[in-house]
């Protein structure tokens, strides 16, 4: 892959529709409005590193200039093998990842615009709590900046959601600035209130996505701003965003599935994104949406497994973790089973588990138990079970680790590898 | 009994402090978890509720999210815990 043309003046670029012209980025101590994007040297296309709200924008609309794929990446150097940038103008980006190496998918901008509300609205004003350059994040920048409205960021030094320095800065952040929307995982959410303590913030919305969530924080968040509009939002990866659950209650509602004939083979999940329809297979929320990413069109009869199990519970469906064994840390799916591998490979482990333990903070945290070979030195395996995991995102890394006689054939109560939250 | 719950809460976030080869300044009950004076991130702080489970037995959050800012609350929720 040759490096992308550069774009012509800056002053040539027309502000695109997606950005409404009263829209404002405050980027760290920076006031950023479309000439400012505008100016910004940017590759048209290609392959860009962007941590930045302020590059996110300006790398679309220069892509968009040019007709060309853009694949956003969060860190390191911008790689573009194995990447198909596809026909005109659209958008890849880099799942949250497993422990794996990041999953990639395209996205077509309009498809992305499309499920944007697209009302004006100058005086609400965003914090940002996701990186850019994923899939929230541009949800949130995208909403913002069609609205008119004003988004409020905090560059960060070190990648790593939810670092106590980084809840620190975005409710100072939120405070100095004033936000009125905030938008975040519920992990984002438990630390905020946390940090944010007795503080006054003037809030009109509050909305969660990216990880189950509980009826307890949602409570929490009802009493700590209750006159702002409550909502928690499901989306996957593939499948794009695909409803808002707005009545203050975990899961949804299960009058939304198709099979309870509420709208027919459509059903009814959302009234203003038609064609979502919903069904449970094998204890597998199923979807079929018009706004799938690019290449994932699922089974020949168009329904798309989203990965998450679900149980049906009176009157709502709940979310009961993930297929496959993959747990949500934090906001980033990780796999037990391979942290297991990699410690089981560690010189002196005659055996280990890797479970995932519910945690109030972060969903779920990994922890592992470890039985050494006789004669082992704790201190020298410790540091090397440590070390067989440095490379791995923070949350994939297990926490207390244990050293144990024997593993236990099950782990007392919820504490079992697969996660029971 | 508080005071139990504080000396185990300073000495487990000591050793969180030192496996990221950080330094813990001195806690008070006052010292607040995710205000950026301590070393410490959400993961940190994850990790620090599952070691007091494991120690006490007890688990204050088994019925969701409660609200605690500081070392001292933490430590009042495990004291009042069953």
């Amino acid at each position: 892959m040759s490096a992308a043309p550069a774009i012509g003046k800056p002053a040539d670029r027309l502000r695109p529709g997606w950005i409404h012209p009263g829209f404002r980025l405050i980027e760290g101590g920076h006031d950023l409005g479309w000439p400012e994007l505008a100016a910004m040297p940017l590759p048209a296309g290609g392959a860009v590193v962007a941590r930045r709200p302020s590059q996110v924008l300006a790398a679309l609309a220069a892509a968009e200039v040019a007709d060309r794929g853009l694949l956003l990446t969060r860190g390191g150097e911008a790689e573009t093998a194995g990447w198909d940038p596809g026909r005109g103008f659209s958008v890849t980006l880099e799942s949250s990842g497993t422990t794996g190496a990041p999953k990639r998918l395209r996205h077509d901008f309009d498809r992305l615009c499309g499920r944007l509300r697209g009302v004006e609205d100058s005086e609400a004003r965003w914090l940002l709590t996701y990186e850019p350059a994923t899939f929230a994040g541009l949800q949130v920048m995208l909403t913002a900046a069609a609205a008119g409205a004003t988004l409020v960021a905090v560059p960060q030094d070190r990648t790593g959601a939810g670092a106590g320095g980084a809840i620190a800065g975005l409710v100072h952040a939120a405070r100095v600035h004033a936000v009125t929307h905030i938008s975040g995982t519920p992990s984002f959410w438990r630390a905020f209130l946390i940090a944010l303590d007795g503080a006054e913030l003037p809030l009109a919305a509050v909305t969660l996505g990216g990880e189950a969530v509980d009826q307890p924080l949602l409570d929490r968040l009802a009493e700590r701003f209750p006159t702002a509009r409550l909502r928690h939002i499901y989306a996957s990866t593939e499948a794009g965003a695909l409803f808002s659950v707005g009545d203050g209650r975990a899961g949804f509602p299960a009058a939304w599935l198709s099979e309870e004939g509420g709208g027919g083979p459509e059903g009814r999940a959302d009234e203003d994104r038609p064609g979502l329809a919903l069904r449970i297979a094998g204890g597998v929320l199923e979807v079929r949406s018009p706004r799938a990413a690019l290449g994932t069109a699922g089974g020949a009869d168009g329904w798309l497994s989203t990965g998450d199990l679900v149980e049906r519970c009176g009157d709502r469906v709940l979310f009961a973790g993930r297929l496959g064994g993959l747990v949500n840390v934090g906001g980033v799916k990780v796999s037990p089973e391979a942290v297991e591998r990699r410690l089981l490979a560690v010189e002196g482990v005659a055996d280990a588990v890797v479970a995932a333990v519910p945690s109030p903070i972060t969903g779920h945290l990994l922890t592992a138990t470890i039985v050494p070979v006789p004669g082992a030195d704790e201190p020298s395996l410790r540091a090397a079970l440590r070390a067989a995991t440095a490379d791995l995102v923070p949350a994939a890394r297990p926490r207390a680790l244990t050293m144990a006689a024997t593993i236990p054939l099950s782990a007392a109560g919820k504490k079992s590898r697969k996660g029971s939250a | 009994m508080t005071d139990t719950m504080l000396a185990m809460i300073a000495e487990e976030l000591e050793r969180i402090a030192v496996e990221k080869g950080e330094r813990l300044p001195l806690l008070t009950p006052d010292s607040r978890f995710l205000d950026g004076d301590l070393p410490i991130d959400s993961l940190d702080l994850a990790t620090l509720l599952v070691v007091l489970e494991q120690r006490t037995g007890k688990d204050p959050f088994r019925a969701g999210f409660r609200q605690f800012t500081t070392v001292g609350e933490l430590a009042a929720l495990y004291t009042a815990a069953a």
